[in-house]
């Protein structure tokens, strides 16, 4: 008899049927990828193990060997959450638009255009701080559901190209805000738009906790309350059923009496929103100011981490908050063992390379169970 | 009006060879919305090639500038052929494979040239520099009016663009070549029945928008910095996206397409010039390319017509 070899039975466990097998692969893709990782550190002469504890360490997941002044693991962990706030929002937007056929690669602009409408509408304000926040979500929800509403109408009236008008409106947006800042809001020091003032900021900075001075993400528990209310919506509401009947067949879907122009312009509202979200708490929550003509490659980066959470609400919640470990940890890493900090970004899109090609995984392991059943 | 035809020429063009590289890849049905990562890898590779060359090589510096295209292209081919695996071999989604890709692009480029400014040149710099490409100048034709800027003061990578261009189009339209690559994007189950092999048929398809896409990169390297520098990601990707799909997918109206987006961009910043205006009117500009295609695409897009079979992993089995 032949024995399936170690690495197919090591595929079946990944990636074969049976229960949890989307989460499995993604498993197996984090996996394969800090492997990946790892033997990159080997050629570069560094202890991988090493890096990977102090990768940890600088997220706060784990604690450090010694802290600076009123620094400890808590505050690690909460500047940690502090920048996954934002990334959480744009990778719901991403997977609320895919879950309905929607390809969204407008998030980095949503989050331009929604952070500078908060930014010159209520940044520079003085309003009352508790106001002034709640208009900043506000805002950034509105701002990001007009531009949403605007992709969804031109695909569904014109039958444009959902990707096409992104991409056209990514830029547009990028160099129209770019024009605006440049003539009317520059800091001529950091060549980048005014600091907006800290009432509307929804992240307080060195906040003292008892001897500890701390990042608090107000929008946070928004963003958890945004992934539970996501789940509810697909999973036990109607409008939920018809966008992923539209998304897994759009003509079925219209023949069984469904609104499809409606369902798609709702869920690009829905998806707006939350990008918008994720712009304000990005430029009015981790950072302060906009920084002319650069789209926020955390745009960019919430549709790979979307995938890797299957494109379901709470899978986008861990994947955020993993990719962001390894953003946040790669400092300290990178200080503490002379690695350059570019590593990091190549690790997560190795990750994300792996979690693009699940699907052939998990084919892949059917073969090869088939494989060991006619054996 | 010189400066409008020679700057805009030297923009347009390169954004052609890339645009061509994406009718390859999406006329053969494979969606390439990597363009933006390979052409910042060709110009990776072009940058990496010269700045070893220049180096080890003592002879003439203007045939290691000409050496470093084909560099260029080399490298555009090698990321392509990821977008090729990922997208015929492993059934990855072709617009999330371009995306990752670009996204990889930019990471891995970041990274290489730091780590070998770093290792080998001992400078900590993401950047190598180039020497400024030559330029010239054809005696006779320069004289006409108007029309002889075209022949002025361009930059020579400039013919090998047309040259290039040419060839590819006629490979594309006129050869059974061509015909092959044009019926795996429309109908990839007629090709099969003709005796076509349509996964052999896409991967090179997608090689050689790679290498087209590099080529352009490096030209962009050359004319925009004269080094290569991570700001080489500046969209011209998605621009060359863009223009061939304002050009129906279409060698010909792509051209138009990508002359219009340029000399839109280098007529905006005579015209910021002449008013007087503040530089950062610029961006009002820049802006112009794609407010035109979207507003275009809106009247056209019923008779935009792309490759039938575009994005559809092949699948035997179904005809």
């Amino acid at each position: 008899m032949k024995r399936t070899s170690l690495l197919k039975r090591l595929f079946i466990l990944g990636c074969g049927k049976g229960r949890h097998q989307l989460l499995r692969t993604s498993l197996f893709c984090i996996f394969l990828s800090l492997l990946a990782g790892a033997i990159l550190l080997l050629l570069l002469g560094k202890n991988p193990l090493e890096a990977y504890t102090s990768i940890l360490q600088g997220a706060g997941i784990l604690p450090k060997s010694r802290y600076a002044g009123r620094k400890s693991q808590l505050t690690d962990f909460m500047s940690l959450l502090n920048y996954t706030t934002p990334m959480v929002f744009a990778a719901l937007s991403v997977a609320v638009a895919l879950k309905c056929g929607i390809f969204n690669i407008c998030v980095s602009g949503i989050m331009v255009f929604s952070g500078f409408m908060a930014t010159v509408l209520v940044g520079y304000s003085n309003l009352d701080p508790f106001l002034a926040k709640i208009l900043v979500v506000l805002i950034g929800a509105l701002s990001g559901a007009l531009i949403g509403i605007l992709i969804g109408y031109l695909k569904h009236r014109f039958n444009m190209n959902e990707v096409v008008v992104a991409i056209m409106l990514n830029y547009i947006i990028s160099y129209v805000v770019s024009f605006f800042i440049q003539t009317r809001f520059i800091d001529p020091i950091t060549r980048q738009s005014v600091a907006v003032g800290q009432n509307a900021r929804l992240t307080l900075f060195d906040h003292p906790v008892g001897n500890l001075k701390m990042e608090i993400a107000l929008v946070f528990p928004l963003a958890l309350l945004a992934v539970f209310a996501i789940k509810f919506m697909l999973d036990r509401t109607r409008f939920g059923f018809e966008l992923k009947a539209v998304g897994s067949n759009s003509k079925a879907s219209k023949y069984a009496g469904i609104h499809v122009g409606k369902a798609v312009v709702f869920t690009m509202l829905i998806s707006g929103s939350l990008a918008g979200l994720a712009g304000v708490s990005y430029y009015l929550g981790s950072n302060a100011s906009i920084q002319p003509r650069v789209l926020p490659s955390l745009g960019f980066d919430a549709i790979a981490v979307a995938l890797l959470g299957n494109t379901t609400p709470i899978g986008s919640f861990f994947a955020s908050l993993l990719v962001m470990v390894f953003d946040c940890g790669t400092t300290y890493m990178s200080s503490r063992m002379q690695v350059l900090r570019e590593i990091a970004a190549l690790i997560t899109s190795i990750l994300l390379l792996f979690s693009a090609i699940g699907i052939f995984f998990r084919n892949l392991a059917d073969r090869f169970e088939q494989e060991a059943e006619e054996v | 009006m010189n400066t409008i035809i020679i700057e805009g020429l030297s923009f347009s063009l390169p954004l052609f060879i890339i645009a061509i590289g994406g009718i390859y890849s999406e006329g053969s049905g494979i969606t390439n919305l990597a363009l933006e990562g390979l052409l910042g890898f060709g110009a990776f590779f072009g940058g990496l090639s010269y700045a070893v060359l220049s180096r080890t090589f003592a002879g003439d510096p203007t045939v290691l500038i000409y050496a470093s295209l084909g560099f260029a292209m080399i490298g555009g081919a090698l990321l392509a052929l990821l977008h090729a695996l990922m997208c015929i071999k492993f059934k990855a989604n072709q617009v999330i494979s371009g995306v990752v890709i670009n996204m990889l692009s930019v990471a891995l480029t970041a990274f290489l040239a730091n780590q070998i400014n770093a290792s080998f040149f001992g400078q900590p710099s993401n950047k190598f520099l180039l020497e400024v490409f030559p330029k010239a100048t054809i005696p006779l034709l320069s004289n006409i009016p108007i029309l002889g800027a075209v022949f002025t003061d361009f930059y020579t990578f400039e013919l090998i663009i047309v040259a290039v261009a040419l060839f590819m189009a006629y490979l594309l339209y006129k050869t059974p070549t061509g015909m092959h690559i044009r019926a795996c994007g429309d109908n990839p189950h007629a090709l099969a029945a003709a005796g076509g092999n349509v996964q052999k048929v896409r991967f090179w398809s997608v090689i050689a928008s790679g290498a087209l896409a590099g080529l352009g990169g490096m030209c962009f390297a050359y004319s925009i910095s004269t080094t290569f520098s991570p700001n080489i990601y500046m969209g011209f990707g998605y621009l060359a996206i863009a223009a061939y799909i304002f050009g129906s997918w279409k060698i010909g109206p792509t051209f138009l397409a990508c002359i219009l987006f340029g000399f839109a961009r280098s007529g905006g910043y005579v015209l910021v010039q002449k008013l007087k205006l503040p530089s950062s009117y610029g961006d009002l500009v820049l802006t112009l390319p794609y407010i035109v295609t979207l507003v275009l695409l809106l009247f056209f897009s019923s008779t935009n017509k792309p490759p039938r079979a575009l994005g559809e992993v092949y699948d035997q089995a179904k005809r």
